[in-house]
């Protein structure tokens, strides 16, 4: 069993289109178990009764954005360690020093390819 | 093959992009929030995201800019004047273009674009836009993470990350809340009672009431609340669903959250109990109460209730967690969708019209069956008929969109009108979320976007005569839609000067279309602007001159089944209105009989039935007949012989239906005998057969025939058997004596 198969993702995205760019990359790295979450809130609520080991998550959504998610992720002893990993547009110098002080695992630049995305994830969670 | 994930995109689009200008709409109005600016931006944002990854490079350099200003608009750096408004707004508008420019394929000159980029770089003066790809070498440090397994059961992993708490015996159980209530809470309406019931929901708890800042009776002020509660709720849910339980008492309340610890709950599940001793289970219902009978001198709401328990209560509240809707699922989610390839519903609708006849069939074939007559049939016959409309009501309903969409879309015309012109105007829009027809939103695109232009370039009149007319310099184009018996109305009016009639009348014998001597009342004179050839511009403008007249837009509201009038007000403005049936598939109609073959007449066209006295018909000329009723004159009209049917003869004693036309005012349809009113579904014969004059769509009625339905206003207008044209129709004296009654 490779890590493809065990490693559970959770993408949360409030685009659809974006969603289903990201999961068609997963799908084509061979990840089956992910799960896709439009909604901030409902993610963290979701993440908090049953962790997964990643998330890929866009910053910019409405509620709560993808650094408030993070911050939120890393407060609650059930979720501190999952794996987070941002999808952005604009890695300003700004964006990138609060997530190097939340923990953020690693950041994926929009747009992306399945290779950039796949050597993304790699660098946080090893070869998959 | 045509991209899943394009389509979603496009679609989704669309959506962003309505959003869009319904934030930017707000916007314009003196009072939005943070939120509006945000959603305005993440709107743009996202756009420019999708576009990215399918890498239209156009629209993802315009999105781009357009959200750095955007961002300078949300982050107050760049205050929101008119100008930067209205740059904002045609820039919504260019944005718009680009994406259905990519959705076709077509590409938009560079031209267009960059001038709307200037002005987008203008609204940053000193501020530069970045390039597009100003961050694609960004440096950042991946933190590795082990992954380990994870428990199907989330509490196993808690357990496994909670610092070992076990060596003291005190783990978590639940959480202390602290709970003071502000004035506010109650003038806006919350009731702490109910906040404690749904934590109740969340597991046992125990309340404290600390009522150390009650005030002295002689200073007691009932609106100031004076109560606080420590709460002791044992859960194992998480601290967001009890930050959930006050969500919307925030900031209206001091409220602090901290854990509980406590000893781990034993196996048995003991049953706490409250301050006398008895079991909390059976007390639940009777302490709702006993907690409001002690808010009671604090809550506005309920000012009688007298100060019942005077000691510190302690309230238990526990309820089964069976009867909590576990599912998380959420009251204020938005509702959920499906997206439908529209044939299906299409198919569905014409099953369902097939069913309705086949409905007719049956019961029509039943009540031929007199001599077996069966009462369970009958009635079983009649739920049919009912269920069968049931069906067909909501798969209409599948169809009905609101006309919002098409609304935003002419705030825009107006946008683009007005400057095109020079005027200044603006749209006011109401009834946006009136339901029509898909098909009727989509066909009166065009026609609509021609009245609003219209209504910008001659409508309103130049700055110069407004402010000699005392008007303000700003223009109002109104469009309204709403309901009303059976059909929609939509209204398109302006503010400007109103029609010139002795202009319209000039133009219109000049250009040969009414004859030089014909007299014609206001009435006709403002039908003349929907003669094909027409236009009121003197000089051609850019915007109207394109000789599309207001022909074209009442042929397509016709096509529509529907109408078009006109009615001004000199020096107040002018109003067009347009009646359309609310859908396509059926309608009301009245059964008549014409010549020996069955007729089906618009239900919404008839006034009355009349069986008029020989004396009251007036022969005029060789072969025009009027009707004399409550002391009008109204042209009669023979159906048989418009539609060439042989003609019954004798116009002594006819059955007449009078009917409203919107060319000539009332008129009375010849018909030999009435047979019925019922609900029919409307066949088009275009895609059948093929179009016939004074005929609009034909239908199966329950005994299988099939039956015309009539078009009123041709018949009426004489369209039908006119091979002489409007012309001669207007001119001719013995009309228009009566058009005009």
């Amino acid at each position: 069993m490779s890590l493809r198969d065990t490693i559970r993702i959770m993408v949360i995205d409030d685009m659809s289109v974006s969603r289903a760019l990201i999961t068609q990359s997963l799908e084509e790295l061979g990840v089956t178990k992910y799960q896709t979450e439009n909604d901030g809130k409902a993610a963290l609520g979701k993440l908090v009764a049953a962790p997964v080991h990643l998330v890929l998550c866009d910053m910019n959504m409405p509620g709560m954005n993808g650094l408030e998610l993070l911050h939120a992720l890393r407060n609650n002893k059930t979720t501190a360690r999952i794996g987070f990993i941002l999808i952005t547009g604009q890695p300003t110098p700004e964006l990138l020093r609060i997530g190097q002080e939340l923990g953020l695992n690693n950041l994926i630049r929009k747009p992306f390819t399945t290779a950039t995305m796949k050597a993304s994830i790699e660098r946080v969670v090893g070869p998959l | 093959m045509s991209n899943p994930i394009l389509d979603t995109f496009f679609e989704e689009t669309e959506e962003l992009l309505e959003s869009l200008a319904e934030g930017l709409e707000s916007m314009q109005g003196a009072e939005f929030d943070k939120e509006t600016v945000n959603s305005v931006f993440r709107a743009v944002h996202s756009i420019k995201g999708g576009a990215g990854a399918f890498k239209m490079t156009e629209l993802v350099n315009f999105a781009h800019s357009f959200e750095t200003v955007m961002d300078a608009v949300r982050s107050e750096t760049l205050a929101l004047t008119p100008q930067i408004m209205h740059t904002l707004m045609r820039s919504a508008d260019c944005l718009a273009d680009l994406v259905d420019a990519a959705r076709s394929g077509r590409t938009i000159s560079e031209e267009v674009t960059s001038g709307f980029l200037t002005a987008l770089q203008a609204c940053l003066g000193e501020g530069e836009i970045e390039a597009v790809d100003a961050w694609d070498n960004f440096e950042f440090n991946a933190v590795t993470l082990d992954i380990e397994p994870i428990s199907a059961d989330a509490s196993a992993v808690a357990t496994v990350e909670t610092p070992v708490l076990s060596d003291t015996d005190q783990v978590q159980i639940g959480f202390q809340i602290d709970f003071r209530p502000h004035a506010a809470l109650f003038t806006n309406g919350h009731e702490p009672a109910l906040l404690f019931a749904a934590l109740g929901d969340l597991g046992q708890m125990t309340s404290r009431i600390d009522m150390t800042k009650l005030a002295d009776w002689s200073d007691f002020n009932p609106t100031e609340p004076r109560l606080s509660w420590t709460v002791d709720l044992r859960t194992d849910e998480s601290e967001i669903s009890v930050q959930e339980v006050f969500e919307f008492v925030h900031g209206l309340c001091d409220l602090t959250i901290k854990p509980l610890m406590g000893p781990p709950p034993s196996p048995n599940g003991e049953v706490s109990t409250d301050s006398t001793g008895a079991p909390n289970k059976s007390v639940a219902g009777p302490l709702a109460i006993a907690a409001i009978d002690i808010f009671g001198p604090e809550a506005i709401a309920m000012p009688a209730t007298p100060l019942t328990a005077a000691a510190p209560a302690v309230v238990v509240a526990s309820r089964a967690k069976a009867e909590r809707n576990d599912d998380g699922s959420d009251a204020k989610a938005p509702k959920a969708t499906l997206r439908v390839d529209l044939d299906r519903v299409d198919r569905l609708i014409n099953a369902v019209g097939e069913l309705i006849i086949n409905q007719a069939m049956i019961a029509q074939r039943l009540q031929d069956m007199t001599s077996t007559r069966d009462d369970d049939l009958v009635m079983h016959i009649e739920d049919y008929r009912l269920l069968a409309r049931d069906i067909q009501e909501g798969v209409m309903a599948i169809r009905a969109q609101p006309v919002k969409s098409l609304f935003q879309r002419m705030s825009r015309i107006v946008r683009e009108a007005a400057d095109a012109t020079g005027k200044l105007a603006e749209l006011v829009t109401s009834g946006e979320g009136t339901e029509v027809d898909k098909t009727v939103v989509e066909r009166l695109a065009d026609p609509l976007t021609h009245m609003i232009r219209n209504a910008v370039d001659h409508g309103l009149e130049s700055r110069e005569a407004r402010a000699a007319a005392g008007k303000p310099p700003m223009g109002t184009i109104r469009l309204s839609a709403s309901h009303r018996s059976g059909s929609v109305i939509i209204t398109v009016k302006d503010d400007g000067a109103g029609l010139n009639r002795p202009k319209i009348l000039e133009i219109a014998k000049r250009k040969g279309l009414i004859a030089p001597e014909a007299e014609l009342s206001d009435a006709e004179v403002d039908q003349l602007l929907f003669m094909a050839g027409f236009s009121t511009a003197a000089t051609i403008s850019n915007l109207s001159g394109r000789g599309v007249g207001l022909d074209v837009v009442r042929n397509a509201v016709q096509a529509l089944g529907g109408r078009i009038s006109i009615a001004t007000t000199p020096g107040q403005g002018t109003e067009f209105t347009i009646m359309l049936p609310l859908t396509l598939a059926v309608m009301d109609g009245m059964v008549v009989t014409v010549g020996g073959q069955t007729l089906v007449v618009p239900i919404t066209s008839i006034i009355e039935t009349i069986r008029p006295l020989p004396s009251d018909l007036h022969r005029i000329g060789t072969d025009e007949t009027l009707l004399s009723i409550r002391g009008r004159m109204i042209p009669v009209v023979d159906v048989a012989r418009s539609l060439g049917f042989p003609s019954p003869g004798t116009l002594n004693a006819p059955l007449l239906l009078l009917v409203e036309s919107e060319n000539l005012g009332e008129c009375a349809l010849v018909v030999d005998s009435v047979q019925d009113q019922r609900q029919v579904v409307i066949k088009s014969l275009e895609s059948n057969f093929g179009s016939v004059p004074g005929v609009s769509a034909a239908t199966v009625l329950g005994d299988g025939r099939i039956a015309l339905i009539l078009d009123p206003d041709a018949i009426a207008g004489g369209r039908v058997t006119s091979n002489y044209p409007m012309t001669n129709i207007l001119s001719n004296a013995g009309r228009t004596a009566y058009a005009n009654a």
